[in-house]
Parts: structure tokens; C-alpha cells; sequence
């Protein structure tokens, strides 16, 4: 084979290597990296928001010594779903399999922090004033909740990572924050503020 | 044809083109997200955060808790009413102790001491704890069985007040380090003025207004000379017609039941007549005590006496701190006999100089009304505190808590010296809670040869060596378990640890396991108690979440126990009575039946080779040339215990942290004097007649010399020597 000949093959070869990496790293990886879980029933925040007219708080409310209480239980879905309120699939198994029983749904919570990271929902809700939608996109007016992905490795949400109008979660994320909302303040804050 | 050098190519290509994904860069963040998960990595818990309230069961105390939880965990533990001691904020982390005890064979040990039952053999349950519903529930179970006998050390029968005290003289006890229950103690701190006689300088002793290094050993001696000075006014005021209700209080005290005068008890006691059941109270052994018919159920109340333990008759208990078995005098047997009650005895036992007692005396005097606390708060530091006036004022009695009236049957309370030697074919010992400790070597010559031990303990640190069955328990906050009220509490209490986490499934617990024993059904022993406080209908209920008391009759009995439940607690009256006569027959509480407690609880274990000469304490004003003279060349140390251990059990973190911060003694280390020709850090092996130890020397000038400090070694002396290795 010529020289000229030979040293174009290796480039290729190469290029193409470098190609399929590319392609594995940026499509591939993603999708082998998390585990994707379906949420125990398709909730629609888009219905209750506009036809039952619920806003964030009447279900994810503050307990009453400021904590969060997150995801709202069965207690609070049966008062209102004790009967069918529609002819969805979707509602009867709800009630069938979770209201009748008096089951709890095994909600997915997308936007878990890490065991390590204390955060107060009352800090950033009632004192910094944050609409949810800051941290959690536009959620609230989602038709259908999205399958849950898992890192495979170390085990956390997909959603802390960002991404599809959903701000980042990271540490790094809420430093900035911080750091813009604060201004120097932020930097004389210790481990132990957000840290276990 | 592909070659080898394509393949290489691609696989070059393709780990160049694999750093412009995020795939390294977030195998790597996850790898170390991944290691933060490892399994045994504790997870905070998540739910609500709630505050919980019980009361702490690590020490007799009982301080009330104030327990935050998340969700069904509790995370973080502080007191209500005062602070919360070190080993109370971290008690929380127990239940995850790596040293607990996780397994027993429970059919086995039940099997066991069925046996021996069946056998009609006797079954003999100790009480390191006493006074709970759970003791109660023991003594229904030992009554219940063929031959049970329940055994326990002494309880303190009265109670002191500190809030009332003006001048506090304490022998040792370490007041202001533990001792009863810490939030009222230092809730009376600056009211009186408080006076330490100790050997080392304790916490207390540096926290006290006056220090008084004594020689090691010799506290108790400066009660009964104290007592004897204040008595002595007492009694020139009688005779000169200075009016005073303290008169009757003091001498009458030690009279026979038909009470008779101080001074011709004293003449009866010079003169060996002393009639059964008096105490004798002879702070360097009289001769009477020595010599004269002292009758069964005596008491010589004698740090340094030693003639009634080798020459009295049978039954006659020796309370002496230093008294040793052979009987030879720790100063010359009778030397002091004639100069006891002026003090110069004292002074040579104890290394103080005379004027300092007699001020001391004086103070107590003047500066009342006057307490005098010992490390054990035994009969004869209730006698001297009616000695010097205090009865009725800083000291006095206190009733137990109600008990349903059918508990009433059960068996006597039995000290553990009237047991004949080799006669317990079977002992349980109930070690779960922290309490008395009795030495082994007092316990082990009760036993029968083949005698079955079940030991109930969530730790292996005490008996567990020298049991046949271990049975884990759960530890606190798991228990579920009511608190006696401590010594500084006037009035009756009830109140409950309630668990603040389930215990695991292994844990056995020791009422349960008693009670099956003798098919006693007494899981709801605490509530018939609860209901039986309600009946009464005396006392108020202190609820600690809102901070309000409530008259128990207003209460109905459901909300008295789901309130006492909830962690509030029942303060009964304070009682009043007239001066105890501290005699068997008028006062079995403080009768020598239950004495012998003391001497096993605090009763130190000196060579007999090592009691004679005694190395002054080492403190200001003492020559360190005396002060460095061994006491004995087989034995030239004292081994004490350094502080309470807060329990069998303590946080690992706490005690890593006490270790490294040096602010207590940790489990391999001893404290020594700067002096005493051993260097920090080295490595020393402290050998006792019962063992060695092989311990880290940390050199404290506060410790004097011819002394060695250990944590959790128990109250008393032992004689020991120490080896460089």
C-alpha cells in the first residue's frame, strides 16, 4: 500500500473512533446510565391545577413546624378521590389499587436532595419568596408525570443535573444562586448551613 | 484487510474522542457519589421533625429530655429543665453501639434457672438498680418462686435539699460532676458555699469555694469528727440552757429505741455496753467498738476502725472505709481512741491541720443550716447531718412513690451479706441500668459450686465474665422503664424513660424475662403503678411541653398516663417526720439490714499490706518530700476511680472525642502525678490482687501522688502498684 494511502486509512480509522465515542458518550451513555421508572400512577398536575384549581401549596404544604411535608400522602389524594372523579383508566386504578386498599403510592420524587444536604423549603419558599417553578420547571403544568430516571451509580435523580427548562440542582447550582441573590454574604456561609 | 495498527487507531480515536463526552466525567462523579452510599454509612432520617420528651436513663438522675426527632429518629437529644450531661446528649447513638451485646440464648438461661427452681434450689435475683416498678415486679417474682430471695444495695432513705443549704460539706461526692440530678444542683450552686474534702482535685474540687486535699481515703473521716464537734456545742448550749429546737435533734438521734441521752449512749458506748441494733459511731474505733459486746445488727461506724470487723460478735457490719480484714491498724490500732472528738486523730488521718477542721466545724456551725454529703449517701451520713442539725432543714425523709396495694406481698428486699456463703444455685442479675456496682469478689463466695449466672446486661464490661448465660438487653433510649428519685429530690417522683426507638428483636427484656419466670404477667406493671399514684390522688403533674403542673385529681387516670407517657412527671409532697432513730427496730430503712450495701458498693478494697502507711495527699502546702513517701513498697499506689463512666454503655463519638480532647479519662488510661516518674503518653501496666491493665499514662496535677486515677473502676480504694513496660 502507498504511504499517502496508508496514513489516510489510519486517520479515518481514528476519526472513526473518535466518531463512535462521540455518538456513545452523547447518546448512549445518557440512556445507559439511568434507569428509567415509571411513576405508580399517572398524575396530572395540568388537571388539578386548572380544573380542580389547586395551587402547589394545598398539597405540598408546610407542616406546622416549618417543615416540608413533600409529596402529599393517600390521606390528603382520598379526600377528594374516596370516589371516582372521572372515567380515566387512569383514576380507576388509582382508586382501585391505592384508595381502596388505603395503599400508599411509592411516589418517585424527582428533585431529592442527597441524604448529605439539609434543605429548608420554608427558607426558600416563605422567606426568599421563590416561586416553585424556579427550581422545579414548569411541573405544575405537566399533563403527565415522567418516568423516573435513576443514576445507576450513585443512585440520584436525573432532574439535579437540569436540563428540559429545569434549572440545575447541583451544588454548584445553588452556590450561584446564592452568590447572586446574596451577593458576598453567600461566601461567608459555612459547610454546616446546607451540609449534615 | 484491517490490521492491528487500524484497531489501535480506532481505539485511539475513540478514547480521544470519549474526553469530549460527559461519560469519564460523570463515571467519576458518580463513582464518588457512589462510595458516599456505602452500606454502614448512617442515613439522616427524613419525615417530620418533631420534639419528643422523656427522661434520660443512663443515671439514677433521670434528667428530663428533650429529643428531636425526624420522623420516628431521634437526632439530636437536650435537657428541658437545665443542661444535659455529655453522656445524656449522646445517648442517642447507643442503640448503635459496635460493643453491644446482640445475642443470648434466652430458652437456655430460662431452662436453666427453672431447673434450679424445680430443684427447690434458691434463686436469687440482684437489683443493681432498685426502686423502679421493674424492682417491684423482681420482688413479686422472687415471692412468687419456692426460694427466691432479691437482693439489692441500699437506698438512700431520705432525701437532701440543697436549695435550703448554706454551707455544703462534701466527702468525696463528686456534687457539681454528676451527682443527683445535675440541673438542681447547680440551680442551688450559688446559694451555699460549698466545701470539698478530697484527695484528688476532682471537677468538684475545683469548682468548690474551699478544697480540703485530704489523704486518699480518709473523707469519711472528717463526718463523724465534724458531726462529734457540732454535737459538742450542741450539747454545751444544753447544759447551759440555751434554748434550741436543734438540741433534740442530734444526740437522740443514736439513742436505743426508748431513746436515751446523748451522753449516756456516749458513756455506753466508752464502756462496750452498746445494745443491739445502736450504731456506733466511733470515727477511729472506739473501744467499745474494739473491744466491747457490740450486738448483732451493729453498725461500727469507723473510716479507721478495726476492732469490731476482727473482734465483734456476729452480725456486726464494719462501714470503714479503710478498715482492712486482718484487722491492723491503718495508724496503731487505739491510738486515736482518747483523742478522737478533739480532733487530733482527725488531723493525722486525714493530713489536715487541726485548725482547719475545727474551722471547718465552726463554719457548718455558724453558717447554716449545714448538709454534709458523702460519696454513697449511707446511715451514717444521715447520722451526721442530724448530727449537725440539718434534719428537718437540708435532710429529710422521703416516701416512695404509691405501689398497688396486692404489690405489697413481695419479698423482702435482702442484702446481699446475709446470705449464707454457697447458698444461690441460681443469681440473675439484672445489670441493663446503670447503678451500684458490687465487686464480684463479694458476690462470687454466695454461689453454689455449680451455680447457674444470668446476666442481663447490654454490654459485656461488668459481670459478663463471669456469667453462665448473657442475655442482651435493650440499651437506653429503647427501654422502656421508670426512674427512682434521685437523693436531692425532697419529694416522691415518678417518671419514665419512654423508648424514643424500638428495641431489636434480640433484645430480651429483663422484667419479662423475670416475670415468665415465675409466671408473673406484668408487661402493664407500670401503668397499675401509674393508676395507683392517681388513686392516691396526692401531688402535681409536671408536663414539660407546655410547662404546666396539674393536681393529679384533676386529671383523669387515662390522661395521667398518656400525659406521664408522653415524658411528664409526677412530684409527689415532701414528707415531713420526726428525727430518725437509726436503729433496726425503729427505722428498718436505715437499719443494718440494709447497710451492708454500703460496704459493698463503696467499701474499698485496701491490701492489708498497703494501709498502714498512707502517702499524704499531694496539695499546696504539703511537702512534697511526705508527699512522695510510698505507702508501701509491695503496693506504693491507691487506684481510685477517675469519674462515672455514664453507664455500661458510652458513645463511641463522645468517648473519641473525651480521648482525643483529654476532658475524661478514656478506658485505657490512667492518671498519674507529674511526679511520679512516669512520662505522658507512656505506656504502664496497673496491677491489682485482681488483675492488670495495661493502661496510657496521662499526667495530671491533680492527681497526688501515691495515686492512680482510672475511669469506671468502681468507688473505692484498691492498693496497686504500677509497672512500666
Amino acid at each position: 500500500m502507498m504511504p499517502g494511502r496508508s496514513r489516510m486509512r489510519g486517520k479515518l480509522f481514528f476519526l472513526g473512533g473518535a466518531l463512535a465515542a462521540l455518538g456513545a458518550g452523547w447518546a448512549g451513555f445518557p440512556r445507559a446510565i439511568y434507569q428509567s421508572r415509571p411513576q405508580p400512577v399517572d398524575f396530572s398536575h395540568k388537571v388539578h391545577a386548572e380544573k380542580a384549581g389547586a395551587k402547589c401549596e394545598d398539597c405540598h404544604a408546610f407542616r406546622e413546624d416549618g417543615s416540608f411535608a413533600g409529596i402529599p400522602t393517600l390521606d390528603q389524594c382520598a379526600a377528594c378521590h374516596a370516589a371516582p372523579m372521572g372515567t380515566t383508566a387512569a383514576e380507576k386504578r388509582f382508586i382501585d389499587e391505592y384508595v381502596t386498599p388505603h395503599k400508599e403510592p411509592q411516589w418517585r420524587s424527582y428533585a431529592r436532595q442527597p441524604e448529605n444536604v439539609y434543605f429548608p423549603h420554608a427558607a426558600h419558599v416563605k422567606r426568599a419568596q421563590l416561586k416553585c417553578d424556579k427550581c422545579h420547571g414548569d411541573e405544575g403544568s405537566a399533563g403527565h408525570l415522567r418516568p423516573f430516571e435513576q443514576d445507576r451509580i450513585s443512585g440520584y435523580s436525573r432532574d439535579i443535573w437540569g436540563g428540559q427548562g429545569r434549572p440545575a440542582m447541583k451544588m454548584d447550582d445553588c452556590v450561584d444562586c446564592h452568590r447572586r441573590s446574596l451577593g458576598t454574604r453567600a461566601g461567608q456561609r459555612s459547610c454546616l448551613d446546607c451540609h449534615k | 484487510m484491517t490490521t492491528r495498527r487500524d484497531l489501535f487507531k480506532i481505539v485511539g480515536g475513540s478514547a480521544v474522542g470519549l474526553l469530549f463526552t460527559p461519560a469519564p466525567w460523570r463515571l467519576i462523579a458518580d463513582s464518588a457519589l457512589w462510595s458516599e452510599n456505602w452500606p454502614g454509612i448512617p442515613r439522616p432520617a427524613r419525615g417530620e421533625i418533631r420534639t419528643r420528651f422523656t427522661h434520660c436513663g443512663l443515671c439514677p438522675a433521670g434528667c428530663a429530655v428533650r429529643a428531636r426527632c425526624v420522623g420516628e429518629q431521634p437526632v439530636s437529644l437536650a435537657g428541658v429543665e437545665g443542661g444535659l450531661c455529655p453522656f445524656g446528649v449522646a445517648g442517642h447513638h447507643l442503640p448503635y453501639h459496635p460493643a453491644r451485646l446482640k445475642q443470648g440464648d434466652r430458652q437456655a438461661a430460662a431452662a436453666a434457672v427453672a431447673a434450679v427452681s424445680e430443684a427447690h434450689g434458691t434463686v436469687a435475683l440482684l437489683d443493681l438498680r432498685p426502686g423502679r416498678t421493674a424492682s417491684w415486679t423482681y420482688r413479686r417474682a422472687m415471692a412468687a418462686l419456692p426460694h427466691g430471695v432479691y437482693l439489692a444495695p441500699e437506698e438512700p432513705a431520705f432525701a437532701v435539699d440543697l436549695a435550703k443549704a448554706k454551707t455544703v460539706l462534701s466527702l468525696g461526692a463528686p456534687l457539681l460532676d454528676g451527682w443527683g440530678r445535675p440541673s438542681r444542683v447547680f440551680a442551688a450552686r450559688s446559694g451555699f458555699r460549698l466545701i470539698q474534702a478530697e484527695a484528688v482535685e476532682s471537677r468538684t474540687a475545683a469548682l468548690a469555694d474551699q478544697w480540703l486535699p485530704v489523704r486518699p481515703g480518709a473523707e469519711m473521716a472528717l463526718g463523724p469528727a465534724v458531726a462529734a464537734a457540732r454535737s459538742d456545742a450542741l450539747q454545751s448550749r444544753d447544759r447551759e440552757g440555751v434554748p434550741g429546737a436543734e438540741t433534740n435533734n442530734a444526740p437522740l438521734a443514736y439513742g436505743a429505741p426508748t431513746g436515751p441521752g446523748s451522753e449516756a449512749l456516749q458513756s455506753r458506748d466508752r464502756e462496750g455496753a452498746v445494745g443491739a441494733g445502736a450504731i456506733l459511731d466511733a470515727p477511729f474505733g472506739h473501744g467499745a467498738a474494739r473491744e466491747g459486746a457490740v450486738g448483732a445488727g451493729a453498725i461500727l461506724d469507723a473510716p479507721f476502725g478495726h476492732g469490731a470487723a476482727r473482734e465483734g460478735s456476729a452480725g456486726a457490719k464494719t462501714n470503714a472505709p479503710l478498715a482492712n480484714a486482718r484487722g491492723s491498724d491503718v495508724l496503731g490500732r487505739g491510738a486515736l481512741r482518747s483523742r478522737d472528738r478533739e480532733g487530733a486523730g482527725v488531723a493525722q488521718i486525714t493530713g489536715l491541720a487541726q485548725e482547719q477542721i475545727a474551722q471547718m466545724a465552726r463554719e457548718l456551725r455558724d453558717n447554716g443550716p449545714a448538709l454534709i454529703l458523702g460519696r454513697e449517701m449511707t446511715s451514717e451520713v444521715l447520722a451526721w447531718n442530724v448530727r449537725v442539725g440539718a434534719w428537718g432543714k437540708t435532710v429529710g425523709p422521703r416516701e416512695e412513690a404509691p405501689v398497688p396495694h396486692e404489690w405489697r406481698k413481695a419479698a423482702p428486699v435482702t442484702p446481699l451479706p446475709q446470705v449464707a456463703d454457697g447458698s444461690l444455685q441460681a443469681l440473675i442479675i439484672d445489670e441493663s441500668s446503670a447503678g451500684a456496682r458490687i465487686p464480684w469478689a463479694d458476690i462470687q463466695p454466695k454461689l453454689a459450686p455449680d451455680a447457674v449466672v444470668v446476666l442481663l446486661a447490654c454490654a459485656r464490661n461488668g459481670y459478663a465474665e463471669h456469667a453462665t448465660h448473657l442475655l442482651p438487653t435493650p440499651v437506653y433510649p429503647e427501654a422502656l422503664d421508670d426512674l427512682p428519685a434521685p437523693v436531692d429530690a425532697m419529694a416522691s417522683e415518678f417518671r419514665l424513660s419512654t423508648p424514643l426507638v424500638p428495641a431489636p428483636e434480640y433484645a430480651v427484656d429483663p422484667v419479662e424475662f423475670v416475670s415468665a419466670l415465675a409466671g408473673l404477667d406484668a408487661k402493664d406493671a407500670l401503668r397499675r403503678r401509674a393508676d395507683a399514684i392517681h388513686r392516691a390522688g396526692r401531688g402535681r403533674l409536671i408536663a414539660y411541653a407546655d410547662g404546666k403542673s396539674v393536681p393529679v385529681k384533676d386529671l383523669k387516670p387515662e390522661e395521667f398516663w398518656k400525659a406521664l407517657a408522653s415524658g411528664a412527671e409526677w412530684i409527689g409532697e415532701e414528707s415531713r417526720g420526726p428525727v430518725p432513730r437509726i436503729a433496726p427496730a425503729a427505722s428498718p430503712r436505715i437499719a443494718p439490714a440494709a447497710v451492708p450495701g454500703i460496704a459493698l458498693a463503696a467499701a474499698p478494697r485496701i491490701a492489708p499490706a498497703a494501709s498502714p502507711r498512707i502517702a499524704p495527699a499531694a496539695a499546696p502546702g504539703i511537702a512534697p518530700a511526705a508527699a512522695t513517701t510510698p505507702p508501701d513498697a509491695a503496693w506504693p499506689f491507691f487506684l481510685a476511680a477517675a469519674e462515672e463512666s455514664g453507664g455500661p454503655l458510652v458513645s463511641p463519638l463522645l468517648s473519641k472525642i473525651y480521648q482525643e480532647s483529654r476532658l475524661r479519662l478514656g478506658p485505657h488510661r490512667a492518671a498519674l502525678n507529674p511526679h511520679s516518674g512516669f512520662a505522658e503518653g507512656s505506656r504502664a501496666a496497673i496491677e491489682t490482687r485482681y488483675g492488670r491493665r495495661i493502661v496510657e499514662v496521662t499526667l495530671d496535677a491533680g492527681v497526688p501522688p501515691g495515686m492512680v486515677l482510672v475511669a469506671g473502676c468502681g468507688a473505692g480504694l484498691e492498693a496497686c502498684r504500677v509497672v512500666r513496660i
